[in-house]
């Protein structure tokens, strides 16, 4: 029997055309989720190119000073907090990314080492997260280390040198030149893997829909004549995701620099200096990526056993759950409704997150008995996985006429999340009455509204009228130039505010995330017009 | 739509492209123009004078004249009028280290010829005196620059620079006793408060510290009221 070459000698012996041509559904109306990987790409180059920038500034030696006073420099604070909510898109964006690959099944034969790297690639990136926030040198900065040193310190027989390597030996200078330095290795490290990851991708080609192989693993596109090619067709495309992408980088924290006295988690500023008098009044909190850890380092039994053992357990966990989730279904089955056990972990995983995180947003540092904690874990357990296999049996005898019945599925604990969010920020409204708590009320109920909708529509309650709004030649034009000169007027205000204080910078980087929405828009017109997509 | 556009009108196609292009090029412009604003340092003289720090020990309580050794053959420093310009801060004695008081001398910088009168002293003994610790020849810094005691085999009772073999006598206003260097070491002004028994910084007297335009820019003003004295073994 003929031995199966390995990965790398295929790709070393067997080169493939790349970039390759590429399928029109890629493109199409859906086509989105096949790009999910191309906008952690453009975040991480946003992220390059401002880290960069922001060499040029950032004093090891003076840490908290050097990042307040760059707030002041001209562009300071757009390139600082963009760098931060840029961060932030990449992280959600791998999440979504490793979520929508899980879900779809696309960590099968033959996309094993696509998958392994990628979830590498989530590790080095919630890393490089870490290290990046740490080195502002404030207060949330001062709690990251020490509970970072805390970690490292109780490793197991090693524990003394990692705290070392990764935080020096005492110094301030020294814990901020670390600091430096590993986020920017680990910022070199995840553009190498990456490289790696998208070049198996690239070999391994796009996964078409899984009903052109039955449903069966595996699943590859077949070079086809009559793909188009790469450019101009997906140049164009990824251009017009690269603007949307670069304009919420810029909109979302510009926004939020003008809300005042916005909470330490949504704020797109370093916090005040740990030596500060008012340090003791702004919460410990971690970035919402590492809400989770937190929260759980409040269990009782987490104390208990240490903080090492309790990330080890927490983290470690599920990280070895997904490195093995293609070893673990080996079937060459497709449809989610044959893979339940992995759709229902996957499930019960992303809720014990968002729970998690909700949870520690909202009560920081309060202790949680056992009792509670494994009434956390165990109910979702016993709910969840008889209901994902009783639905799977349904889907697989084809009880549901409704095409739409799995979308239904998925919003109902949806709306209960909304519901419940919203029956606490009322609460909190009645009994505090806040602003801040009016504020959670309105988008609760707003998104919970946006919610019972959207399954009331997918029910079948509102009928859709599906003809193409058909535009003719003089509609572009007239869009076109409106649009152009939309952009062109935006440019001519902002380049009217001096670039002095923090307002008039975020005022400067709304502007900016609108001119690269309109620039999205006109590269859809153009693509709609030219070539017809 | 159908797949391609049957009649492609090339001018409309190529204004929906003018617009796109005209779109990103603002973007971009707008972008450049504050990255090149930004990465344009700011020229600022962050003090406007000469700020009076108190020296303080690295645990926030001040320095007293017993936390000071005569001749301590460590290296103890620190930064004055700005982050990172480091200073040495010596008790100086003769060879039975006793404490000798310094008196106010005249200077000369050969580089020019000009002349200053060094600040002296200071404390119980007259004895307390600091310099910026930057060598004038070519910039070199502690541990490579250094004060060797009066019972030290090479250069007793001097400030030697390891990297060129500049020499500088601290018992007479640091000033130039071997070259390379063409500089005395800039004094810094110390004042002694008697009745609390404190040591402040209060000015630099002498040539501009090596390698700024002036002793006030091109670094970051040091916080708060007191500049901290570390010591490196």
């Amino acid at each position: 029997m003929k031995e199966e070459k390995s990965l790398i000698e295929k790709i070393m012996n067997e080169p493939q055309p790349i970039p390759r041509k590429v399928p029109d559904y890629m493109r199409k109306k859906g086509g989105i989720w096949y790009w999910t990987g191309a906008m952690i790409m453009i975040t991480f180059f946003y992220e390059v190119i401002t880290g960069i920038i922001m060499l040029f500034y950032y004093q090891p030696s003076n840490a908290y000073n050097s990042t307040v006073s760059f707030l002041t420099q001209p562009f300071g604070t757009i390139i600082l907090t963009t760098h931060l909510y840029g961060a932030y898109l990449m992280i959600a964006f791998v999440y979504i990314h490793l979520l929508r690959n899980l879900f779809v099944g696309s960590y099968k034969k033959p996309r094993e080492s696509q998958w392994f790297t990628g979830v590498l690639l989530l590790i080095l990136t919630v890393a490089a997260g870490y290290f990046g926030y740490s080195l502002t040198g404030d207060v949330l900065s001062a709690d990251a280390t020490d509970v970072g040193r805390g970690i490292a310190a109780a490793t197991p027989f090693i524990g003394s040198y990692l705290e070392l390597i990764f935080f020096g030996a005492g110094t301030s200078i020294e814990l901020f030149q670390r600091l430096e330095a590993w986020h920017i290795i680990i910022a070199g490290a995840i553009f190498l893997l990456f490289a790696v990851h998208f070049y198996i991708a690239e070999y391994n080609t796009i996964m078409p829909d899984p009903k052109e192989t039955n449903f069966k693993a595996p699943v590859i596109d077949k070079d086809d004549e009559n793909h188009k090619p790469w450019y101009p067709y997906n140049l164009m495309y990824m251009m017009q995701i690269a603007f949307a992408t670069l304009a919420l980088i810029f909109i979302i924290p510009s926004v939020f620099a003008l809300i005042p006295n916005i909470p330490a988690l949504l704020s797109p500023f370093p916090q005040v200096s740990p030596t500060s008098p008012l340090a003791s009044q702004v919460p410990p909190y971690p970035p919402w990526f590492l809400l989770f850890v937190y929260k759980e380092l409040d269990f009782q039994f987490a104390s208990a056993i240490g903080p090492f053992w309790a990330v080890a357990i927490f983290t470690g966990m599920p990280l070895i759950y997904l490195f093995l989730v293609p070893l673990i279904d080996r079937s060459n089955e497709m449809k989610p409704s044959k893979r339940p056990l992995i759709i229902a972990t996957g499930i019960i995983g992303t809720f014990y997150y968002v729970a998690l995180s909700v949870w520690g947003a909202f009560r920081p540092g309060v202790p949680v008995p056992n009792f509670l904690a494994l009434l956390f874990f165990i109910i979702p357990l016993i709910v969840m996985v008889p209901l994902i296999y009783y639905l799977a049996g349904n889907f697989e005898k084809e009880k549901y006429s409704n095409p739409n019945a799995w979308k239904i599925m998925a919003l109902i604990p949806i709306s209960g999340f909304f519901a419940f969010l919203s029956g606490a920020a009322i609460y909190s409204l009645i009994s505090i009455g806040s602003a801040l708590a009016l504020g959670e009320t309105i988008a609760s109920l707003v998104f919970l509204i946006l919610t019972l909708l959207t399954i009331y529509a997918l029910y079948g309650g509102v009928k859709i009228n599906k003809t193409p709004i058909k535009m003719k030649g003089t509609g572009y034009t007239v869009f076109g130039a409106v649009y152009g000169l939309l952009a062109v007027w935006i440019f001519t205000l902002i380049t009217l505010i001096p670039m002095t204080t923090i307002r008039d910078q975020a005022l400067i980087g709304i502007g900016l995330g609108i001119i690269f929405f309109i620039s999205a828009v006109l590269t859809k017109i153009y693509r709609a017009y030219a070539y017809g997509e | 739509m159908p797949q391609e556009n049957q009649n492609p009108d090339l001018s409309r196609r190529n204004f929906l492209k003018a617009m796109g292009v005209l779109a990103v090029g603002v973007g971009v412009a707008g972008i450049l123009r504050g990255v090149v604003m930004d990465i344009i340092p700011p020229n600022q003289n962050v003090e406007s004078g000469y700020p009076t720090l108190q020296l303080a020990l690295p645990n926030g309580n001040p320095v007293h004249t017993n936390d000071l050794i005569v001749n301590n053959p460590q290296i103890v420093i620190f930064n004055y009028p700005l982050q990172n310009e480091p200073n040495f801060l010596l008790r100086l004695g003769d060879s039975n280290n006793n404490d000798v008081a310094v008196q106010p001398t005249e200077v000369v910088i050969p580089a020019t010829g000009a002349k200053f009168t060094s600040p002296g002293g200071v404390g119980p003994y007259k004895s307390v005196v600091a310099s910026s610790a930057i060598c004038q020849h070519l910039g070199c810094v502690p541990p490579e620059i250094r004060f060797h005691p009066p019972n030290d085999t090479s250069y007793p009772g001097k400030i030697h620079c390891d990297c060129h073999g500049s020499t500088y006598d601290p018992y007479s206003g640091f000033s130039v006793v071997t070259g390379p260097t063409q500089s005395p070491l800039p004094n810094v002004k110390l004042v002694y408060d008697s009745t609390n028994d404190t040591y402040s910084a209060s000015l630099m007297i002498g040539p501009v510290i090596y390698g700024r335009t002036s002793d006030l820019s091109g670094g970051n003003p040091i916080s708060g009221n007191s500049t901290e004295v570390t010591t490196i073994s």
